[in-house]
């Protein structure tokens, strides 16, 4: 037995010996690549925690050959749509005099800077745009992207010269909506493409095919009154609250340009 | 590599010599990266691009120890996350290290124990089932996150078979444009191979 004891503990031995053997020649073929590996991590993690500002600068950089500036005078100009644009403008007037009188707070800055799309979301799964100004022009997070036809999204991330847009077609991206023509409020998500599903904050919320659906006076990070969509179904029985399915009003898979507003008070 | 025959090309050459490997490491992951938030026509299918880090890392991993292609994996499924996750949402939505870890791992056995050739083929293969590996991992972390109520499950996996499968179709297709350049421009203090 004791010789056995010896037996084995030698046999251990012998092992281990083995397998720091084997350890050293693994370290001597692949030090260098398991050194590489290892810089490559610190360096992403340094990058990760800088959330890639470095990628979307010189991304935006690569880029600068096919960005152009936004020129008001090529939008296709019928006189409908300038008529109607008129009058919006009066309204808007009208509206900003009255909440002036209200002493109530005015809801979208009025200033604005029109930036180039020069970029679509790296993964699938994410919404996103990258758009050609940064905090250099004075984009800052939470601003508010808007474009022809209403809200699109708005900033999570920006660099120097360029910015992220989180876009409403993303399903984590949640905005607080009202029904324009009866006041119903509820949460409208993303489904990641043209449509978004509505979630009534009522039980028996009044509203119909075809409403339209504008941001709430509740939302915290976006102004009152934007549009954003428009009902085209409705499901009253679904749980745990009614849902509606609605169209974006922003052609947003087609949109080169937005205009981006400062994120409201 | 066959070199352009000019003496000024060849001293340069030299002199980044010992760097030229790590530099073209370097310089192709940067490429891959300014790759992901384009949408050219013929390379997107519905708003699906081809997911350019992960053919580099399978790329990478091919003909390397398991430990060091995890490692990377780790790195490159940071980047990933870098580049698209909106940093107020970080602690609350999946995460690409996951999924890069296992498929970079995989990777590297897959060809230690000689399952597959290095030809044009196998790598579109591998690089197809890694990407639905990848998008898999992905979806699975949504579906845990679904149980918040903020998501709906079966949309995440409608969205999965869409995604994973035209991310797969077209970076399978891909993957030989960027593995063949990226093997012949090989570090020779790292490479290994016969």
């Amino acid at each position: 037995m004791y010789f056995w004891g010896i037996e084995v503990r030698l046999t251990v031995w012998r092992e281990g010996v083995d397998v720091l053997e084997g350890v050293r020649r693994w370290w001597d073929r692949y030090a260098g690549q398991l050194l590489v590996a290892l810089v490559a991590l610190i360096l992403a993690i340094a990058f990760r925690y800088a959330n890639g500002v470095l990628w979307m600068e010189l991304y935006q950089f690569v880029s600068r050959p096919w960005q152009s500036q936004y020129n008001p005078s090529l939008v296709v100009e019928e006189a409908k749509v300038r008529e109607l644009r008129y009058r919006i403008q009066e309204l808007e007037m009208q509206n900003n005099q009255l909440r002036q009188m209200l002493s109530l707070p005015s809801t979208l800055s009025t200033q604005a800077t029109w930036a180039q799309i020069i970029g679509r979301s790296a993964d699938a799964w994410w919404q996103q745009v990258i758009i050609s100004k940064g905090s250099s022009h004075g984009i800052t997070t939470g601003a508010i992207a808007t474009g022809a036809g209403g809200l699109v999204g708005r900033i999570t991330e920006t660099s120097p010269h360029s910015s992220r847009v989180l876009l409403i077609s993303d399903p984590s991206s949640s905005v607080g909506v009202v029904v324009s023509r009866s006041r119903a409020l509820g949460i409208l998500r993303g489904q990641s493409q043209g449509t978004g599903v509505l979630e009534f904050l009522d039980r028996d919320p009044d509203a119909k095919v075809g409403d339209i659906i504008a941001t709430s006076s509740f939302s915290t990070l976006y102004p009152e009154g934007l549009p954003v969509g428009r009902i085209r179904s409705i499901n009253l029985n679904h749980q745990p609250a009614p849902e509606a399915l609605v169209d974006f009003s922003a052609p947003i898979p087609a949109l080169e340009f937005v205009k981006v507003y400062a994120p409201p008070q | 590599m066959p070199l352009p025959n000019n003496k000024a090309v060849k001293k340069f050459l030299d002199l980044i010599q010992p760097w030229r490997g790590l530099a073209m490491l370097f310089l192709s992951l940067w490429l891959c990266m300014l790759l992901m938030p384009l949408r050219l026509p013929g390379l997107a299918i519905g708003d699906i691009a081809p997911n350019w880090l992960l053919i580099w890392l399978v790329s990478f991993s091919l003909s390397r120890p398991v430990l060091v292609a995890i490692i990377m994996g780790m790195a490159i499924g940071l980047v990933h996350d870098a580049l698209t996750i909106p940093q107020e949402l970080t602690a609350s939505v999946p995460s690409h290290v996951w999924g890069m870890m296992l498929i970079s791992g995989l990777t590297a056995l897959l060809q230690k124990q000689r399952y597959l050739q290095e030809d044009f083929i196998s790598v579109a293969l591998i690089v197809f089932g890694m990407t639905v590996l990848a998008e898999t991992a992905i979806a699975m972390q949504w579906s845990f996150l679904s149980f918040t109520g903020k998501y709906n499950l079966g949309q995440i996996w409608t969205q999965q078979q869409r995604i994973a499968l035209v991310s797969a179709l077209l970076s399978g297709l891909w993957a030989p444009v960027l593995h063949f350049p990226l093997t012949r421009l090989r570090i020779p203090q790292l490479d290994n191979r016969p």
